[in-house]
């Protein structure tokens, strides 16, 4: 039987008055288990830890368990100084005779026989403990990027210039709500300038791999070291490795197709702005083909229903308006808003050139919009309650951006949250913007809000600044040393660890017929060692032998 | 009073939360009963009924199963499982003829000490009542 030591700590007063540590002593060295029996006044202490080690070697003890405080305070402390001595860390046990016995339980004698039942079932336990290895692993420098919009593409050509390998995973094709732009407000500039060469910049760097047309299927563990599962459209599967993960999934433009007042869908000549950009905004033609002769613009089509202003979709109804007029200065142009929200630099000049290019602007408190044989009829009511009506050959309406449909799906795999409109939750609003409750996991981009451009690029720099300096190249990762493993010759394939793990970390090898466990996944809760039915899954330092020593011990 | 019952109870303590409190428990000196002996596991979904049985049939009067509460469990969703694997515990007690009340599951969170001390001594009380466990005198057979 392996040599045990017990130590006995007093912590000052804290446990020496409250426990018989004499008869504590006296008991277990009655019980013939262990090897030898020492106190000291403050274990924790430098003084208490030398001689703690010395004792140790002097002795040589090859386990020990020691009578003090919480392992929750103080199991790191002891477990160093086991290694120290070049014990491994798991020989030995730390049992919690003063938050969970001193302090709780007034009567001295009472709590001496409590100390006595913690002791001896530690005495015990630590037999049967094992030697566990630490493992450790370099920390994964490199970056995973879901979504290549303009928010992804930056990420992606930010952290690749900084020499990180970079891989951009697509669900359709690169350029996001861009793609299909015409001209970008503010600058007015052809959308395919800004975007193409970026986009060539993407497909050309040696250190970006891309992933177009391909479903993120799952990610699994944690910052520093995260798998994921693509597939593409073929069904191929395909894994990488990275060490954070940037959700850059953007928005969409909202449908009003479930708001009869604006009767889209159901009126020839309503068209979104979206629709009318992806048609080009050139001569405007109605359905039988006669040039458009005017145009109503109405804004914040969604805004009620989304829950929030979309801040972009007041300068973008301007930037179709005004080209618009810019075409055919006899098309009469009407831009029908409740509020003006034009938050961007620049942006209050752009309304100012608009109206100088004979837009008009007029305000609504609400709107309908109704079709005849002449063609369509606004009627809004204006504030203070007058009613107003224009007769037009087209409406475009200016709808907000709703939240990427898939964003639960992404937050759910990364344990993250979604807001109640479906965009990802920041780890904080203000002062942690681009960063996630998950560790290693950001937000760049539309993913977190509605925004324009220039905002979207503002924060992929941040998150790609915050990727770089948070995963430094050679940083190692410590793994979790209790983890669970399968007895290859008990494992019966059931697949029951697979379904119970929250983690992932158990698979089926399916040749084999018997469950695997990836250390680096499993977080070492236990959950499938209590699942397994024929005991091949086995917990380390809380096998069931252990636990039932223990048990034994404090019901004999 | 000297031959007054004495029960030995078994407590199941998840490290995270329901361990956190009992420390707490401690560190504002509230009262724990001097007959619940306390195992710490990483999570409540660690214990299985199989192992709670062995208690009982070891003599174990009470065994209390303490981790964090719904939705709170530091590996997501451990809790649920130890919540399914002990729905039937309480039946599988009365089939060894024990009183069901022998079997406590508790959500417990790392901020209630005072509960933590309530709980206990609650079930504590509770056991003394009952008495020993009838097992207690039977032979065990490894
Ligand atoms: C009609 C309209 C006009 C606009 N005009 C202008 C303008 O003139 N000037 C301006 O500054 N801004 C304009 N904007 C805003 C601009 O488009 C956005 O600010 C910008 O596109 C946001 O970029 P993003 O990368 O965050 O999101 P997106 O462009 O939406 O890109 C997100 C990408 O992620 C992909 N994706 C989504 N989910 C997944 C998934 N689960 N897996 C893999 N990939 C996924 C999507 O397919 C998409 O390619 C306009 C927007 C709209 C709707
Ligand atoms: S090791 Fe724990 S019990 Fe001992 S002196 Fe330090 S704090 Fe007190
Ligand atoms: S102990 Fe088991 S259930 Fe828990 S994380 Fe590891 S493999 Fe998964
Ligand atoms: S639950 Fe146990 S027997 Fe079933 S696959 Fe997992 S390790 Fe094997
Ligand atoms: S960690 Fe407390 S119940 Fe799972």
């Amino acid at each position: 039987m392996a040599k045990i030591g017990l130590y006995l700590c007093e912590c000052g007063p804290n446990i020496a008055d409250a426990i018989d540590l004499d008869r504590v002593a006296a008991e277990i060295e009655k019980d013939g288990k262990v090897a030898g029996i020492e106190r000291h006044k403050l274990f924790c202490s430098a003084d208490g830890k030398k001689f703690l080690a010395e004792s140790i070697k002097k002795n040589g003890f090859e386990r020990f368990v020691i009578a003090a405080c919480s392992p929750k305070q103080h199991e790191g402390t002891f477990a160093e100084v086991a290694s120290d001595v070049g014990l491994n860390p798991q020989m030995f046990q730390l049992v919690n005779i003063r938050e969970q016995c001193a302090w709780t339980v007034p009567d001295k004698e009472q709590a001496t026989g409590k100390a006595l039942r913690f002791i001896r079932a530690a005495v015990t336990r630590v037999q049967y403990h094992q030697a566990l290895e630490q493992k450790e692993i370099d920390c994964n420098p490199d970056v995973f990027v879901i979504g290549g919009g303009i928010a992804g593409i930056e990420v992606a050509l930010r952290t690749a210039h900084k020499g990180r390998k970079v891989f951009l995973a697509e669900k359709g094709e690169l350029g996001g709500m861009l793609k299909e732009r015409g001209l970008l407000f503010p600058a007015m500039e052809p959308a395919g300038d800004f975007l193409g060469p970026r986009i060539d910049a993407l497909r050309n760097n040696p250190q970006i791999e891309l992933f177009e047309n391909c479903k993120v299927k799952e990610v699994l563990g944690f910052f520093g070291s995260f798998v994921a599962l693509l597939e593409t459209q073929e069904g191929k599967e395909i894994e990488l490795k990275a060490g954070s993960v940037v959700l850059a999934t953007g928005a969409q433009a909202f449908n009003p197709k479930e708001l009869a007042e604006y009767g889209y869908g159901k009126l020839d000549g309503v068209y979104t702005a979206d629709e009318i950009e992806k048609r080009g905004v050139g001569k405007l033609l109605t359905e039988s083909a006669k040039p458009v002769k005017s145009v109503a613009v109405i804004h914040c089509v969604g805004r009620d229903k989304l829950g929030y202003c979309s801040k972009m979709c007041c300068v973008n109804s301007m930037k179709i308006a005004r080209q618009i007029r810019e075409q055919s200065a006899e098309t009469e142009v009407v831009e029908l808003y409740r509020d003006l929200c034009l938050p961007g630099k620049g942006y209050d000049r752009f309304y100012k050139e608009t109206e100088a290019k004979g837009v008009k602007f007029a305000r609504f408190e609400s709107v309908e919009v109704t079709g005849g044989d002449s063609g369509l009829t606004v009627k809004y009511k204006q504030p203070g309650g007058t009613g107003a009506e224009l007769a037009v050959d087209m409406v475009v309406l200016s709808t907000g951006l709703a939240a990427n449909p898939s964003n639960p799906e992404l937050a759910d795999m990364l344990s993250i949250s979604v807001d109640e409109s479906g965009f990802f939750v920041e780890e904080h609003a203000v002062l942690n913007p681009v960063s996630t409750m998950t560790e290693g996991v950001f937000i760049a981009g539309c993913a977190r809000g509605p925004g324009d451009t220039r905002d979207t690029i503002v924060q992929a720099s941040a998150t790609a600044g915050k990727v770089l300096s948070s995963l430094v190249p050679g940083k190692r990762l410590q793994l979790e040393t209790r983890t669970s493993e399968v007895s290859e010759k008990l494992c019966v394939g059931c697949g029951t660890c697979v379904t119970v793990c929250a983690y992932g970390a158990t698979t089926l090898d399916e040749s084999r017929h018997i469950a695997v466990v990836n250390e680096v996944l499993c977080r070492g809760c236990g959950n499938c060692a209590s699942a397994c039915p024929s005991g091949a899954a086995k917990h380390r330092h809380f096998t069931t032998r252990q636990l039932n020593q223990e048990v034994t011990e404090i019901l004999k | 009073m000297a031959d007054k019952f004495e029960p030995n109870i078994v407590g199941f303590l998840c490290n995270w939360c329901s361990y956190a409190a009992a420390d707490l428990a401690g560190s504002n000196k509230l009262e724990v009963p001097a007959t619940l002996t306390t195992i710490r596991v990483m999570c409540s979904s660690r214990v299985d009924p199989v192992m709670l049985l062995s208690a009982y049939l070891r003599g174990a009067d009470g065994v209390l199963v303490a981790g964090c509460h719904p939705g709170d469990c530091h590996y997501q969703t451990g809790n649920y499982l130890a919540r399914r694997r002990f729905a039937l515990m309480h039946k599988i007690l009365e089939t060894f003829g024990l009183d069901s009340n022998r079997f406590r599951l508790s959500w417990i969170s790392a901020s209630e000490g005072k509960r933590f001390s309530e709980v206990t001594n609650e079930f504590a009380e509770h056991i003394t009542k009952l008495g020993p466990n009838p097992l207690r005198k039977m032979p065990f057979i490894e």
